[in-house]
C-alpha cells in the first residue's frame, strides 16, 4: 500500500524540522496557547521550560496534532500539518492523512502509555508491523536491537506491569524510534519517575541527542536542559517569553518572570 | 549509535540465591484453619443427605429422566439451544461492536441512529419483539426495493427470507445488543485516554486503533458481563415459543411432559441439559478471561 503513496517530502537541512506560525489554542474560554512562533532545525534539541500550566505539553500536543490549533499553522518536515491551504483557506485533511503525517513524529508521553496487553517487544513491534507493514521478523530484530540501544535487552517478554517505571519509559523511547521519525518529542519523559530512575531514561535521551536527532522537550529537570539543549524556550501564561541559547536563558535572563521562574527552580 | 552504556537489568529468580546456598530462607509453618475441616464435613453431610432423598424420592421418577434424557427429540433440542444462543450471541455482538463504534464517532447522524437503536430495543419486552418476528411475514408480505411511487427494482417473497429460525435469531440477537452495546461502551469507557493518544502519535489509523489497542483491552472489562449475557441468552431461547419455533430444548421437554402428564422428570431433563450447556459456557469464559487478563492479571495481591 506503501508503494503507490507518493512519498513525503524528505526536508532538507535548510529546512526547518518544525515550524509554528503564530499558534493559539482555546480550550473553551481558556488560552492555552497565545501567538507561538518556534523554529526547529534538523538536530536541534529544543527544550521548554516554564512554570505549570504554562501550555508546553499543550504546544507538544500540536506539533503532532492530538490537539486541534484555534490559529496559526504548523509546519512539520516542510509540511503543512493537519490542512491543505487552497487559496487561503485550510481544509481539514481525512483522518487517514494526519496518521500518516503523524508517522514522521514519535512522541513520548509523561505516563509512558504502553499498551499493557502487550510485551516490551510487542510493543515497539506494533507500530512497524500494524503501520508500516514491515515483516513480523525483520521488525522483532529490529526491536530487539533497540532494547538493547536503551539498555532491557533481556526484558523483550515482560508486560509493562512487570516493568519498573524506568524500564517503562525506555521502551516507550524504543517504541517511538521503532517508527524512525524524523523529530522526536517528549513531555516530561522523567516526572513520573522516582528521583534513581530518572538518570536512566535521561541516559538514553542523552545518546539520542547525541547521535543527532531533532526533538523537543519539555522537562523540570534545569541541570538537563543545561546540558542537552542547544535550543531553550521559556514560556509562561501560553506565551513564548524568552527563547535562545541555553547558557544565555539560564545564566543571564532577561526577562523578568524568566528571571523569576529560575531563582525558584534552580 | 553505540548507545549500550546503561547496564542491562537483569532478572535474579528469587531462589537463585537460595540455590547457591547464599541465604537460608525462613522455615515458615502455615496457619491452620481448623473452622474450614468443621465446616467441610458438616456441608458434606448435609449434600450427601440432600441427595440421597432426592435420589430415592419416587415422585421425581428417575426412571423417566433416564429414558428421556438422551431421546433423539431432546437431543435436537439441546442442538437447537446451543445453535440459537450462539447465532444469537454473534449477532449481538457485531451489532453492539458497530453501535459503539456508531456511539463514539463524530458523525452526529451514526451518533443518533445508534442512541434510538439502543432505545427501541431496550425498550420493549423480548416477547412482545419475538411475537413481532413472527408476525413480520403476515405484516410484510413482500419485501421490495423500489423507486417513490416508481416501479419495483428488486422484491423478494417475506416468508421465504423471515423462516422462524430467522425471526428467533434476529429477535433474540436485535433484543440482546442492545444490551450488548451499553456493557462495551462501559469497557470502551474504562481505557484510559492516553492509549488512544500512544496509538495515534505512532500513527495509527482508528480502524486498526479499534482492533489492535481498544478492543483487547475492553475486553478485559467485557468478558464477565458479556459471560453472563450468554447464559441469559441460553434461557432466553425457551421464549422462541412466541415466534413460534418450536424446536428448542424447553418445547421439546414440555411436549413430552404435556403427552406423559408428568412434568417434574422432564423439568429435571431440562435442568440438566442447561445446567451443563452453561457449565461449558463458563469454562470457554475462563479462557476467554485468561485470554485478555494478559498483562494486568500477573500481579496479583496478597489474599488474606
Ligand atoms: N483538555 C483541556 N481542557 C481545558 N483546559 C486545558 C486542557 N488541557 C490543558 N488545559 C489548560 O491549558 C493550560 C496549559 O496546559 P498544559 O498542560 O499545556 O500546561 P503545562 O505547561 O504542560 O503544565 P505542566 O508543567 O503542569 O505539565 C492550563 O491552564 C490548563 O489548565
Ligand atoms: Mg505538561
Amino acid at each position: 500500500m506503501n508503494a503507490i503513496m507518493t512519498p513525503p517530502p524528505r526536508s532538507t537541512d535548510a529546512q526547518p524540522c518544525v515550524h509554528l506560525q503564530g499558534i493559539h489554542k482555546f480550550y473553551g474560554s481558556v488560552h492555552a496557547l497565545r501567538n507561538v512562533d518556534l523554529t526547529i532545525k534538523r538536530g536541534e534539541v529544543c527544550v521548554a521550560i516554564g512554570p505549570s500550566g504554562s501550555g508546553k505539553s499543550t504546544l507538544l500536543r500540536c506539533i503532532n496534532q492530538l490537539e486541534e490549533i484555534s490559529a496559526g499553522k504548523v509546519y512539520v518536515l516542510g509540511e503543512l500539518a493537519g490542512y491543505a491551504e487552497i487559496d487561503g483557506r485550510m481544509h481539514v485533511l481525512a483522518p487517514r492523512r494526519i496518521a500518516e503525517q503523524r508517522r514522521r513524529t514519535g512522541m513520548v508521553f509523561q505516563r509512558f502509555n504502553l499498551f499493557p496487553h502487550m510485551t516490551a517487544i510487542e510493543n515497539i513491534m506494533e507500530g512497524p508491523v500494524h503501520v508500516k507493514n514491515t515483516p513480523k521478523a525483520t521488525a522483532r530484530e529490529n526491536a530487539q536491537a533497540l532494547l538493547k540501544r536503551v539498555g532491557l535487552a533481556d526484558l523483550a517478554g515482560r508486560y509493562p506491569s512487570q516493568l519498573s517505571g524506568g524500564q517503562q519509559q525506555r521502551v516507550a523511547i524504543a517504541r517511538a524510534l521503532a517508527m524512525e521519525p524524523e523529530v522526536m518529542l517528549f513531555d516530561e519523559p522523567t516526572s513520573a519517575l522516582d528521583p534513581e530512575l530518572v538518570g536512566e531514561v535521561l541516559d538514553v535521551i542523552k545518546d539520542l541527542a547525541s547521535s543527532g536527532m531533532t526533538m523537543m522537550l519539555v522537562t523540570h529537570e534545569i541541570g538537563f536542559a543545561r546540558e542537552v539543549a542547544n535550543h531553550l524556550v521559556f514560556m509562561d501564561q501560553g506565551a513564548v517569553v524568552e527563547e535562545g541559547d541555553p547558557r544565555a536563558v539560564l545564566n543571564r535572563p532577561s526577562n523578568p518572570r524568566t528571571r523569576a521562574f529560575l531563582s525558584k527552580v534552580l | 549509535m553505540d548507545i549500550e552504556k546503561a547496564p542491562p537489568d537483569r532478572l535474579v529468580p528469587a531462589r537463585q540465591a537460595d540455590r547457591d546456598g547464599a541465604v537460608k530462607l525462613n522455615e515458615v509453618v502455615p496457619r491452620r484453619h481448623p473452622g474450614r475441616w468443621l465446616a467441610t464435613i458438616l456441608l458434606l453431610w448435609l449434600a450427601f443427605s440432600f441427595a440421597q432423598n432426592v435420589a430415592t424420592n419416587e415422585n421425581f421418577h428417575w426412571d423417566i429422566f433416564a429414558q428421556y434424557v438422551f431421546a433423539p427429540q431432546v437431543i435436537r433440542g439441546v442442538g437447537w439451544t446451543i445453535l440459537l444462543t450462539i447465532v444469537a450471541m454473534a449477532v449481538a455482538i457485531s451489532i453492539a461492536l458497530l453501535l459503539v463504534v456508531m456511539r463514539g464517532s463524530d458523525n452526529p447522524i451514526l451518533r443518533t441512529c445508534a442512541w434510538f437503536w439502543i432505545w427501541f430495543f431496550r425498550g420493549t419486552p423480548v416477547y412482545t419483539q419475538l411475537l413481532f418476528w413472527g408476525l413480520f411475514a403476515v405484516l410484510f408480505p413482500r419485501i421490495s426495493l423500489s423507486l417513490p411511487f416508481g416501479s419495483e427494482i428488486v422484491g423478494l417473497d417475506t416468508r421465504m427470507l423471515v423462516t422462524p429460525a430467522v425471526a428467533a435469531i434476529v429477535g433474540l440477537g436485535f433484543n440482546e445488543s442492545a444490551y450488548l452495546a451499553e456493557i462495551f461502551r462501559a469497557g470502551f469507557n474504562a481505557i484510559d485516554r492516553g492509549q488512544l493518544e500512544a496509538a495515534q502519535a505512532l500513527g495509527m489509523r482508528q480502524g486498526r486503533i479499534w482492533r489492535r489497542i481498544l478492543l483487547p483491552q475492553a475486553m478485559r472489562v467485557i468478558v464477565p458481563p458479556t459471560g453472563n449475557e450468554t447464559i441469559g441468552m441460553l434461557k432466553m431461547t425457551s421464549l422462541v415459543l412466541a415466534v413460534p419455533f418450536t424446536l428448542d430444548l424447553m418445547f421439546a421437554t414440555n411436549a413430552i411432559a404435556n403427552r406423559l402428564y408428568l412434568p417434574v422428570p422432564l423439568l429435571l431433563v431440562a435442568g440438566f441439559w442447561y445446567l451443563s450447556i452453561t457449565s461449558l459456557l463458563m469454562v470457554g469464559q475462563y479462557y476467554l478471561e485468561r485470554h485478555f487478563g494478559r498483562g494486568v492479571d500477573t500481579i496479583r495481591a496478597r489474599t488474606e
